[in-house]
């Protein structure tokens, strides 16, 4: 019974959380469903969305440019990592781990410290929902109508001649090539929508947590990537509204799930691990299956 | 040469697959040829001549030592393949390379029907895009005008095969490049692709290349048949000569050339 109370208690938190991380599943589904190129810059542009934007907030910027600039600077760093790709032939996921290494002294000078807290500062959440920030159920709600936002967005982009170009040259880009599409400045400009996604995400978390820190970059590709994968398992990815949807969907469940282990008594320090175990169960268990059928 | 102004013009192809290893390979050793605007040409020739590579040289696929491509009197030799795709379009022989398979049918059309032209954050499927595409699936007669909001992984090899032949050609294209593109397909629908190829060429009038292993389909079609061997081009015959040709001829007129080389060699 104490279990049950105390995840009763943490589902609006974990439902706040959950929208916060949205954002970054959906910045890691891109390149990874509708690139096709696996990237991992998520790691280091977070954190560059969470620096920029705290520090503009600190030095007395409005939100609307600190998180502005915040998702332009993560645009820049998926443009960074592309190109890394595309000129020098390494892979995405090698360039990726390059730029977000980088990024990590980057970050620390962006906010010329390790850390910056925003207690004392206007954020998204006191300068809309009051100067507590909001009860988490009405900070869900906020966070909510910024992903319908989002997702309306992409929806809309992905269905433009552009859009199809893009989800052309991720499907196959030898057919891209065929077709007129420069495959390079496609692969571009997913990569920067997904900084872009990752760098809003960070930006929302330090205002959020009313903290930024170069570290909280750390496991969030794989919190991303469970996400997508539980919401796909949830939705599907056959049409590309469920493909897009995933991600969020995903992302609210998988806090779900941390707040079921946090209730069961497992630490935050355990959550990396189960994470990790969960996402590998995901992956792994299509080809155990395929393995088990072709034995019986 | 006003015929190579207005249709295609192929000089001096070559290329060297690793050169100054001991797997050094001249895949091509001076191809040329030229194509005028509506010819159907046929290009045959035993496995390993260089027939794929000189469609992947022509599209810009794959670079080349030396040589000149132009079409309609436009070098575009040192264009990359996206760009050189704005005049001229492919079907491969495999039929999962030609489209898109996690995209529609109907966007993938899209996605053609704006071949060479600058895209932008217009819609990519109007309804006027989507009357087109149907009056353009009606003619294979597959059925695929019905089903154009299904994902194209949906379809069978022979399905995804015809949707590419028409995207290659929605846009008339100056030039359609097909390399042996019924070759994986199970006889029914390689007979269906074919049919659609000669009706689509037929009725455009479009400057097509077309490899084939088939020796039929060498003789029954086309206006030109060229043959190569060891990356160049032996035998060229026009409509006139090829009209008289059998199979068993060709064989034979094959030989004749191989020998009359090794014999010079
Ligand atoms: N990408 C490549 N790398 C190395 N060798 C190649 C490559 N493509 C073709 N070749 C070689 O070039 C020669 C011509 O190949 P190809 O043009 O594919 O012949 P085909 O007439 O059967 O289509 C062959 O000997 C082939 O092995
Ligand atoms: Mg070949």
């Amino acid at each position: 019974m104490d279990i049950l109370a105390t995840y009763w208690n943490l589902i609006p938190v974990s439902l706040a959380q959950g929208a916060v991380y949205a954002f970054v599943a959906l910045g890691v589904m891109i390149p990874f469903r509708l690139l096709n190129l696996p990237d991992l810059t998520a790691e280091g542009s977070f954190p560059l969305g969470a620096a920029v934007c705290a520090a503009m907030l600190a030095a007395g910027f409005g939100i609307a440019p600190a998180m502005l600039f915040a998702v332009l600077a993560g645009a820049l760093a998926g443009v960074v990592t592309a190109v890394i790709h595309l000129t020098f032939k390494v892979t995405s996921l090698l360039a990726g781990i390059i730029v977000l290494t980088m990024l990590f002294s980057v970050n620390i000078r962006v906010m010329g410290k390790p850390n910056t807290a925003l207690f004392s500062y206007e954020t998204l959440f006191t300068a809309m929902l009051g100067s507590d920030g909001g009860s988490p159920l009405t900070q869900f709600a906020l966070l909510a109508v910024l992903l319908a936002l989002v997702c309306g967005t992409l929806y809309w982009f992905l269905h433009t001649e552009l859009g199809l170009a893009m989800r052309a040259v991720g499907s196959n880009q030898l057919m891209g090539r065929a077709q007129g599409l420069s495959t390079s400045k496609y692969v571009i400009a997913g990569l920067a929508m997904a900084g872009c996604l990752a760098a809003l995400g960070g930006a929302t978390m330090a205002q959020y947590q009313s903290y930024a820190d170069v570290n909280m970059g750390v496991g969030v590709l794989v919190i991303g990537l469970a996400g997508t994968i539980l919401g796909e398992a949830i939705l599907g990815r056959d049409k590309l509204l469920r493909q897009i949807l995933a991600p969020i969907v995903g992302s609210l469940f998988y806090f779900q799930f941390v707040a079921m282990a946090l209730s069961l008594g497992f630490k935050p320090s355990d959550l990396k691990l189960l994470t990790g175990l969960f996402v590998l169960c995901a992956l792994g268990f299509p080809i155990l299956r395929s393995r088990w059928r072709s034995r019986v | 040469m006003p015929e190579t102004q207005a249709g295609v013009h192929v000089a001096g192809l070559r290329k060297t697959f690793f050169p100054g290893t001991v797997q050094e390979k001249t895949a091509l050793n001076g191809v040329s040829f030229d194509l005028a605007p509506g010819e159907f040409a046929i290009v045959i020739g035993s496995n390993g001549a260089g027939k794929s590579t000189t469609l992947n040289a022509i599209s810009g696929e794959l670079p080349l030592d030396a040589g000149t491509v132009a079409i309609k009197g436009r070098d575009v030799t040192k264009q990359p393949a996206f760009k050189r795709a704005g005049v001229m379009s492919r079907v491969f022989q495999d039929p999962m390379l030609g489209t898109a398979a996690s995209l529609t049918i109907e966007e993938n059309l899209s996605i053609s029907a704006r071949r060479g032209a600058t895209r932008s954050f217009r819609s990519g499927l109007k309804k006027a895009d989507r009357d087109r595409f149907r009056a353009a699936l009606e003619v294979l007669g597959l059925g695929l005008e019905n089903r154009m909001q299904d994902q194209v992984s949906l379809l069978s090899g022979g399905q995804r095969q015809s949707l590419t032949l028409i995207m290659a050609t929605i846009n008339a294209p100056d030039l359609l490049l097909l390399d042996e593109h019924t070759a994986a397909l199970d006889p029914r629908a390689a007979e269906l692709v074919v049919n659609a190829t000669l009706k689509t060429v037929g009725r455009q009038n479009i400057t097509t290349l077309m490899i084939t292993h088939n020796m039929e389909q060498a003789i029954a079609h086309g206006d030109r048949l060229l043959m190569m061997h060891e990356g160049q081009v032996i035998l060229d015959l026009d409509r006139a000569e090829k009209a008289k040709l059998t199979s068993a001829d060709l064989v034979s007129r094959f030989h004749d050339v191989v020998s009359d080389r090794m014999l010079l060699n």
